[in-house]
């Protein structure tokens, strides 16, 4: 039985608690009363992939089972979550590749010859081949990959988007014209946090910037409270009202699963655990992770991280109408991760791990690690924020990875030239996003490299512009100097200098909460 | 290199600070709601009783543990002829007050006796982990026993039945200001099932010397009496109900006969006026105080005995 997640209060018998920065942790010792929101543990897996996978195919919720679905001559689609689901990514086989073999042969089965699988990648970097190997396995990339079927959604290929029309407060929805066309949608999703799945996978996953535009913009990001709270994200109702537009023109068949908190392989397994219960062994791998990480060089310690597959066990699988789907999914997410808090803390303390959605296989470059603290981790909320308004964040994470010049282009220009005029989203998304999402050369770089889309970078700050808005301070400890002032932060070298810069805010005995992620939690905030 | 080494040697002391190396770990009070239930794990102990554990524990407990235990103490040991009135195996019962009180009771005991002893100890304190189930089943012949549940183990029995003497502590755990708890009715139950005597033991001195909470004893040899009684045989009809007031009555005389004379504490044991063992009902910094004053073995008085009075 895997137990629930609870605060816990560092007193005098708490040990040294890990803080994740970047590749690499640390061991910090939080004064005492400090808050520390440990998630729930990992909730025991369907020991019965297979039949689960069977079982949500043929009895589906709200729709028909999928085989009565699927007929001779019809034109079939499968679109699934891109490389930045789960994080890190599964060990193989992913849950998606085991869902996508039994969804074909079922279409075997039943004589669908004109059927292609993409990606839905959105405004993110094309995956290469291995990556998409690994999310479908070989049987399904050999046979789909090289004749050209399984392929990455293309945002920038105007032919072959659809402009489905406009909703109701008239956002455009534009997807992805094969999907579109298609007499069935199936779409395969990895709900890894409650801010994934439902109507967020289709009307954005396949969508255009002309469609995204209307709900990945600062305005809708600071109205969203949080995004990983659909019913009270603004984000989330515009992808609503596009996805109930969509479902009048298309039949999609939503499949959704979950994953528990089994986030780090061996011999990685101690960050996973409450540290007062380290065994020795712990210790000494906590001690022997620390001391290889301060020697290796940093190529190194890239690929010690970036080659973690997590060993991810299914808490659910459903199918069927997506919101009926989503609303059993969210159940199953927040089983697993939501942890009930009893009130706002002043102050409130995240580590930045090595990965964000944006960074498989790259590195997590400043903006990056802005998005992934101020965005997701902040978020990582229902009810009210784990801080309160003006009160202040104090992040760590080194801001020194530096850019992958492959896959982030865009945000280099970002970071040099938008982040050196102004730091305030609703700032440089009027004066700068237009400039950056028409830019041929990144689009150029977005369709036939390996380029996150030239608008990508915005988006990243919109995410964060929530934290932005709500608290009055943020600190970086450990982080680089010019990196934290470039980006409008500070940075402390340690938590009690950080503690003592934001004092002139929270005071000099402020209530602090430490939020223990990953693996993954959502704070339930009264 | 030398930051490495530095950056190392803090690594290390900050756990060993934070995970109290060489020390029980510790739960923080918020947590311990969350404490999952302790595995009942059975440990097997049947090696430390075979020659080669044995030889092994020879080497450990006079080699080593005895000089040892007589650098840190000063130790007075009275009425061991008792054994000679009995054959093995026995039941040896003593008062906890202390980690001293194995050594001090083992190494008290005439080497015949002591290759022959185990010791029942607290399966959840003593093997909980498997280094320290290994350590004090090698020097100290332990064995594990579990004190929450209400039925004894199957272990102590076999033990008892190979012919091995057992030490057992009724109280079940170290007392926490020096004074003698209650007994439970294991060593009794024991002792009518397998019908072998009981032999009481009492000491005094080691919870001033190393009360619980400290892992090495005080400085300055503190002095440490023990006091083996007659040996009690379980009665017919005997229930372990009755049989372990009247242990804990021979552990509480003996008390008495260490405190004052062996004349005395008989007259007082016949007028049934012997102090109660579990102390006095004053403040609880009395009763510790009263116990943290070391005893004083009659060769330590500074006087010397004299045959003859002028």
């Amino acid at each position: 039985m895997s137990r629930p997640g609870f605060v816990l209060e560092v007193d005098d018998r708490t040990p040294p608690l890990v803080v994740h920065e970047g590749q690499g942790f640390r061991l910090e010792e939080f004064p005492l009363g400090t808050r520390v929101i440990y998630p729930p543990e990992s909730l025991p897996a369907i020991d019965d992939v297979d039949a689960a996978i069977r079982e949500a195919l043929l009895e589906p919720v709200d729709q028909a089972p999928l085989p009565a679905q699927l007929r001779p001559g019809m034109r079939l689609t499968i679109a699934f979550d891109d490389v930045s689901l789960p994080l890190p990514p599964m060990r193989a086989p992913d849950i998606r590749q085991r869902i996508i073999e039994q969804v074909l042969t079922m279409a075997a089965e039943a004589g669908v010859d004109d059927v292609q699988l993409i990606a839905a990648n959105a405004l993110h970097r094309r995956m290469t081949p291995a990556e998409l190997r690994h999310i479908v396995g070989e049987r399904v990339w050999r046979s789909f990959g090289p004749q050209g079927l399984l392929y990455n959604h293309d945002a920038e290929d105007h032919d072959n988007l659809r402009h489905i029309g406009l909703t109701d407060k008239g956002e455009d929805v534009e997807i992805n014209r094969r999907a579109a066309e298609s007499d069935l949608l199936v779409y395969v999703n990895v709900n890894l946090v409650a801010m994934d799945g439902g109507h967020k996978s289709v009307p954005i996953g396949l969508a255009s910037y002309k469609s995204l535009r209307h709900h990945h913009n600062a305005k809708t990001m600071v109205r969203s409270h949080s995004f990983m709270d659909h019913e009270k994200s603004h984000l989330h109702h515009s992808a609503w009202r596009m996805g109930r537009l969509l479902k009048e023109h298309l039949n999609i068949f939503q499949i959704e699963t979950t994953v528990n908190n089994d986030v780090f392989p061996a011999p990685y397994e101690f960050l996973m655990k409450r540290e007062w219960e380290w065994s020795v062994k712990d210790q000494a791998s906590v001690l022997a992770a620390r001391r290889a990480l301060s020697v290796a060089p940093r190529r190194l310690k890239h690929k010690m991280f970036h080659e973690l597959r997590a060993p991810y066990g299914l808490t659910g699988i459903h199918a069927g109408d997506t919101e009926a789907v989503h609303e059993r999914t969210l159940a199953t997410v927040h089983r697993q991760q939501l942890v009930e808090v009893d009130g706002q803390s002043d102050v409130l303390v995240l580590g930045v791990p090595y990965l964000g959605p944006y960074n498989v296989n790259s590195s997590m470059n400043p903006v990056l690690a802005t998005c992934m603290g101020l965005g997701y981790l902040f978020n990582s909320y229902r009810g009210q924020p784990v801080v309160r308004r003006g009160g202040a964040v104090i992040l760590y994470h080194p801001l020194d990875e530096g850019f992958n010049q492959l896959h982030h282009p865009s945000y280099v220009d970002f970071y040099d030239e938008i982040l050196a005029e102004s730091t305030d989203p609703a700032v440089i998304e009027a004066k700068y996003e237009q400039q950056f999402a028409t830019d041929p050369w990144y689009i150029h770089l977005y369709r036939t490299s390996h380029a996150y889309h030239g608008v990508h970078p915005f988006y990243m700050w919109y995410w964060a512009a929530h934290a932005m808005d709500h608290v009055d301070e943020v600190v970086w400890v450990g982080g680089d100097r010019r990196a934290a002032a470039r980006l409008g932060f500070r940075a402390a070298s340690s938590f009690a200098d950080a503690l003592e810069m934001v004092s002139g805010t929270v005071g000099t005995s402020p209530s602090i909460t430490y939020l223990r992620n990953p693996p993954h939690l959502i704070a339930d905030t009264r | 290199m030398s930051r490495f080494l530095s950056e190392t040697v803090d690594d290390v002391r900050t756990m060993a600070r934070g995970w109290r190396w060489g020390r029980r770990s510790q739960v923080p009070r918020s947590a311990e709601a969350y404490v999952p239930p302790a595995q009942a794990t059975v440990f097997d102990t049947d090696w430390a009783r075979t020659p080669a554990a044995r030889a092994v524990r020879e080497v450990a407990q006079k080699g080593v543990l005895e000089p040892l235990l007589a650098s840190q103490v000063r130790r007075h040991v009275e009425g061991i002829e008792v054994l000679d009135r009995v054959d093995g195996p026995v039941i040896f019962v003593a008062n906890h007050a202390s980690h001293l009180d194995t050594p001090l009771i083992l190494l008290a005991l005439p080497d015949e006796w002591r290759r022959r002893t185990a010791v029942a100890a607290a399966a959840d304190y003593f093997f909980d982990t498997w280094w320290r189930a290994v350590g004090s089943a090698a020097v100290f012949n332990t064995f594990p026993i579990d004190r929450r549940g209400g039925a004894m183990a199957a272990t102590p029995g076999a033990v008892l039945d190979d012919g091995w003497n057992l030490v057992i502590y009724p109280e079940g755990t170290r007392s926490r200001d020096g004074w003698v708890g209650r007994f439970q009715l294991g060593a009794a139950f024991l002792a009518i099932q397998h019908r072998v005597p009981v032999v009481p033991i009492a000491h005094r001195g080691t919870y001033a010397a190393m009360p619980r909470g400290q892992d090495w004893p005080s400085r300055g040899r503190r002095q440490l009496t023990i006091r083996f009684g007659e040996p009690l045989w379980p009665g017919e009809q005997e229930s372990p109900r009755e049989l372990t007031p009247r242990i804990r009555a021979a552990v509480a005389e003996l008390i008495d006969e260490d405190r004052t004379t062996w004349w005395e504490a008989r007259r007082r044991a016949a007028v049934g006026s012997t102090p109660d063992p579990s102390g006095p009902d004053s403040a609880p910094w009395r009763r510790i105080w009263e116990q943290t004053t070391p005893p004083t073995a009659p060769t330590a008085t500074g006087k010397r005995l004299r045959a003859w009075r002028h």
